[in-house]
């Protein structure tokens, strides 16, 4: 499309698409596309789906039965007023879908905003008034919102605005339906404001006036046909506010217990014993770790897998021999499992093989060369040498480096001869103990390059020059200083090291290593450096 | 009307009182020497006599300030029709002063059917304000400024609160500011030459007591007999009501309510729930509606955090708390590792978990608030060496051990060890 009407643009074009050739086919044909969207309607601020009974809607929240029944109380009946209520509980609880499958069973048209994909305040205005203006960004005017939208005072008066005219066209509908056959599904002419994920406008820069914005409201607006709910992840308390704000009505989401978990887990596959006797298994012990849902689920499903594996056929009765051979498969995935994080299975070892071999050496010290060992990204030498160097800089305290670094590089092997007493030692010991505690020190530019020089300085040039890696190393220590910075700001940008703030008697900037050990013997290995060698107390 | 029809009638008429500010402070109006008769007596006399004024109300959020000044400003207007122009502002909003004085702007074109440019500069806006006060002086029409948080107006220069109370110093205009705050002390953060040109009038609104509370229940929830409900029910609904307020334990549990939070908006919650919980088949108010309504509008968040803590959650906090009971001056995440760890080799528990599972465990304590950091930003260090404290007390910790179902006696030990 080439650039046309660019006066009317307020956005610098860039200089590719202003040399755009004209477009060859006339511009007076619209884009095809654009005849098929249709204007956005009343209708279109429901959940779209099947009409869902009350009984269909407390069957697929297998244990949020209660707190259904509490959120349908205090929503009320049709076209009565409400008090703004916050809905808050754990992560992965279950609130957002319970509250929209709520609007979907009353059929009550909402309007729904996260304030984590609209993550400023500017954003988040802008969304909501194109949901209440039912505006469709198009392509035409460049996805642009409805109205432009900045200051709070804007926000109130343009809201106001937008709510008053829906609500008329909700009060049309409703007096039309008597006269015509019902076209509309929406129930009546009240409109709900649902706000998701308040909880992270707490750390907003503007959140002292976001914050006891949008808690307010509800008295700031002062319309009885709008509702208002809050979905968080943590109680109103946590929300500071110098003046306060009106309180909403709270309503609590707990966590689920062990009974709970398992008619969740139940939930589709009621007929399945395999998957019962699975649970048992597996359930008890996981749940003592965590009880959310979303972490559960990520470990359980390889877990079934690996389950079912000795299973010839998936159907066959589960007698107590067949249960117990299960089990004694599955028992040392479980104990694997535990151990590490829940992440997605990509971090989980699949290769079995591997694994087995795992277990069958664990008396033996860690295998060197295992899949999950290496790092998963490229890096060049110099960056990696940078790196722990960054790494023995921040570990080591500033007073060791002439012990470590001798003037031809590497490593001091001076024996002390001087015999310490064990009282000392032990002061020592503790005081290095406490040091460790306290995580990574901050260096200073100019240590991290005497550092780096002594290390690359005793890289072994003994391999033949057909090596390619030799070369490499080669070719950095000669071209050392002008690519440093530009290694170390990207190291900072990628969060290896971080900048903080400068001296304020030196006037330098310092840098501190935010790489944990494992990774940086990860790198070291990748080098063949003995990197436990210059660690302070390793 | 079938009885669930008659159930949900009353409840949408009861909560349409309850959300209503002004039927609930319209009781407040009918004593003689109150806020409301205070009020409107300042403001009459600035419309009858000519004269300016200014005003400042002050009270705990929620006791009905600018409830009871939008019935003042309501009666007044049927009083003395077409006299009276107001205009409200909020300090949320407009606490810039340019933001202020464009929206006093908009409001004036608004409503005297003006066109308003939203390209008119801070100076454009100031000069019509004045213009606009000398002409509706001239025509003997008052201007009511409301101010709510008007303690947010007095941050930085307090451009507009000079600009305001100066414009009223002069002859031709006629006009009235109500500051309405939450703040007890607003009026002392008004500047010198701002506070010369205040008249320090304050009216405080407080909690009403516990009779008033519970004449207020009365007023909102008793039904009359022109609400359109059948006759039968309404009396039956009634009688059931005058009971209940008699009751002692009705008026305890109104007395619990009031010991936490003796504001209106309080009373108003309670009430929200109590109606929300009416039974759809009989629809008369019991003892135990109130008394599970009392039970969901007092909350205990930490308590609640607590008992969905997993049992690994519990060791760490239970292994923070004991290095807290050493005096460790600071604590993180790799100490309370080290203690852990000891746990585990003194008495052998069957829980112990890699590092990376307890990190994940501690950032779940994290965003539940029991946990936090003691170090503002952090200085990009990782969350195992941050310090952090508990925000949970002993008892509280107990208590949740206590009630936790399948609390692993270590803990209890652990817990019992540090008591005395």
């Amino acid at each position: 499309m080439c650039e046309e009407g660019t006066p009317k643009s307020s956005r610098r074009s860039a200089r590719l698409s202003s040399g755009a050739s004209p477009d060859p086919k006339p511009p007076a044909t619209a884009p095809p596309n654009a005849s098929k969207l249709q204007p956005l309607s009343v209708d279109d601020l429901m959940l779209h789906g099947e009409p869902l009974s009350l009984d269909g809607l407390i069957a697929s929240f297998p244990a949020r039965r209660s707190q259904i029944l509490e959120l349908i109380s205090l929503l009320g009946p049709l076209d009565s007023p409400m008090m703004p209520l916050f809905v808050y509980g754990g992560a992965s609880t279950g609130k957002t879908s319970v509250v929209l499958q709520i609007f979907r069973h009353l059929n009550r048209p909402f309007i729904y905003c996260s304030l984590i994909t609209c993550y400023s305040p500017r954003i988040l205005f802008e969304s909501v008034l194109n949901q209440l203006l039912l505006h469709r960004a198009c392509e035409s005017s460049r996805y642009a919102s409805a109205k432009r939208c900045e200051r709070p005072s804007d926000f109130v008066n343009l809201l106001r605005e937008a709510l008053g005219n829906l609500v008329n066209t909700l009060k049309g509908n409703v007096k039309s339906e008597s006269t015509k056959s019902k076209t509309s599904r929406v129930n009546g002419n009240m409109i709900y404001l649902i706000f998701d994920h308040v909880e992270v406008a707490r750390e907003w820069d503007m959140s002292s006036s976001v914050v006891p914005l949008l808690l307010n409201l509800h008295q700031i607006l002062n319309m009885t046909e709008v509702g208002l709910i809050f979905i968080s992840r943590a109680s109103l308390d946590t929300f500071h506010s110098d003046t306060g704000f009106a309180e909403p009505f709270q309503v609590y989401f707990p966590a689920y217990n062990e009974e709970e978990l398992r008619s969740i887990f139940m939930k589709d596959r009621a007929k399945s014993k395999l998957y019962n006797a699975f649970l048992d298994l597996v359930l008890p012990p996981f749940y003592r770790i965590t009880r959310r849902v979303d972490e559960l689920s990520v470990v359980f499903t390889p877990l079934f897998k690996k389950y079912c594996e000795p299973l010839d056929d998936v159907g066959t009765a589960l007698s107590e021999e067949v249960k117990r051979k299960l089990f004694s498969h599955l028992q040392p995935y479980i104990t694997m499992y535990m151990q590490t994080t829940f992440f997605s299975s990509e971090h989980l070892p699949n290769d079995t093989s591997a694994m087995k071999n795992e277990i069958v050496k664990k008396k033996k010290i860690a295998a060197k060369k295992e899949a999950s060992e290496e790092i998963g990204f490229h890096m060049s030498t110099s960056a990696r040498y940078l790196l722990i160097s960054a790494f023995l800089a921040s570990r080591n305290p500033a007073t060791l480096d002439a012990s470590l670094f001798d003037s031809t590089g590497g490593l001091d092997n001076r024996k002390r001869k001087r015999k310490v007493s064990e009282k000392s030692m032990e002061k020592k010991e503790t005081k290095e103990q406490e040091l460790l505690m306290k995580g990574p020190g901050t260096f200073p530019l100019e240590r991290l390059l005497a550092i780096y020089q002594c290390l690359t300085s005793v890289i072994d040039y003994a391999s033949d020059y057909e090596n390619a890696d030799s070369m490499d190393a080669e070719v950095c220590n000669n071209v050392l200083l002008p690519n440093i910075h530009l290694q170390l700001s990207s190291l900072c940008s990628a969060n290896f090291i971080s900048k903080g703030g400068s001296c304020p008697l030196e006037g330098s900037t310092r840098y501190r290593s935010t790489i944990s050990e494992d990774m940086a013997l990860k790198v070291a290995r990748s080098l063949d450096f003995p990197l436990f060698k210059y660690m302070y107390r390793s | 009307m079938g009885a669930a029809n008659v159930a949900e009638e009353a409840k949408r008429l009861l909560r349409t009182r309850i959300t209503d500010p002004s039927f609930v402070f319209s009781f407040f109006s009918q004593n003689s020497n109150s806020n409301y008769s205070n009020l409107k007596y300042i403001i009459s006399s600035s419309v009858t006599e000519t004269c300016n004024n200014s005003a400042l109300l002050m009270g705990p959020r929620g006791c009905g300030k600018i409830a009871i000044l939008e019935l003042v400003l309501e009666e007044l207007m049927k009083e003395h029709p077409g006299m009276i122009s107001v205009i409200k502002l909020n300090g949320l909003l407009h606490g810039d002063s340019k933001c202020a004085m464009k929206e006093i702007a908009r409001q004036l074109c608004l409503e005297h059917e003006l066109v308003f440019s939203k390209m008119a500069s801070y100076d454009d806006n100031s000069t019509f304000l004045m213009s606009m006060l000398r002409e509706c002086g001239l025509a003997h029409k008052t201007l009511v400024f409301v101010l709510d948080e008007f303690d947010l107006f007095t941050q930085g220069k307090q451009q507009l609160l000079y600009n305001l109370l100066d414009a009223l110093q002069t002859l031709t205009s006629q006009a009235v500011v109500v500051g309405v705050s939450c703040r007890m002390d607003a009026d002392q953060l008004l500047e010198k030459r701002v506070a010369s040109r205040f008249s320090h009038r304050k009216l405080l609104f407080l909690h009403p007591s516990s009779e008033d509370l519970q004449r207020l229940t009365k007023h909102i929830l008793q039904l009359s007999t022109d609400s359109g409900l059948p006759n039968d029910y309404v009396a039956t609904f009634n009688t059931r009501l005058y009971k209940l307020l008699a009751d002692e334990k009705f008026k305890g549990i109104i007395d619990t309510l009031a010991y936490v939070d003796a504001t209106i908006s309080h009373l108003l919650k309670f009430l929200f729930c109590a109606v929300s919980l009416l039974d759809s088949k009989s629809g008369i108010l019991s003892l135990d509606i109130f008394k599970s309504a009392l039970q969901r509008v007092q909350r205990q968040p930490k308590m609640e955090s607590l008992k969905d803590c997993s049992i690994l959650e519990l060791y760490i906090l239970v292994c923070i708390k004991r290095m807290e009971a050493k005096e460790q001056d600071t604590c993180n995440f790799n100490s309370m590792m080290k203690e852990y760890k000891s746990i585990h080799d003194t008495f052998q528990t069957s829980d112990y978990y890699a590092r990376n599972v307890c990190l994940r465990a501690f950032e779940h304590l994290l965003d539940q608030h029991l946990l936090s950091f003691e170090d503002g930003k952090g200085h990009g260090q990782s969350t195992e060496f941050r310090p952090v404290k508990l925000l949970v007390t002993w008892p509280e910790l107990h208590l949740a051990l206590k009630s936790h179902r399948s609390c692993p006696t270590v803990l209890h030990k652990l817990m019992m060890d540090r008591e005395g």
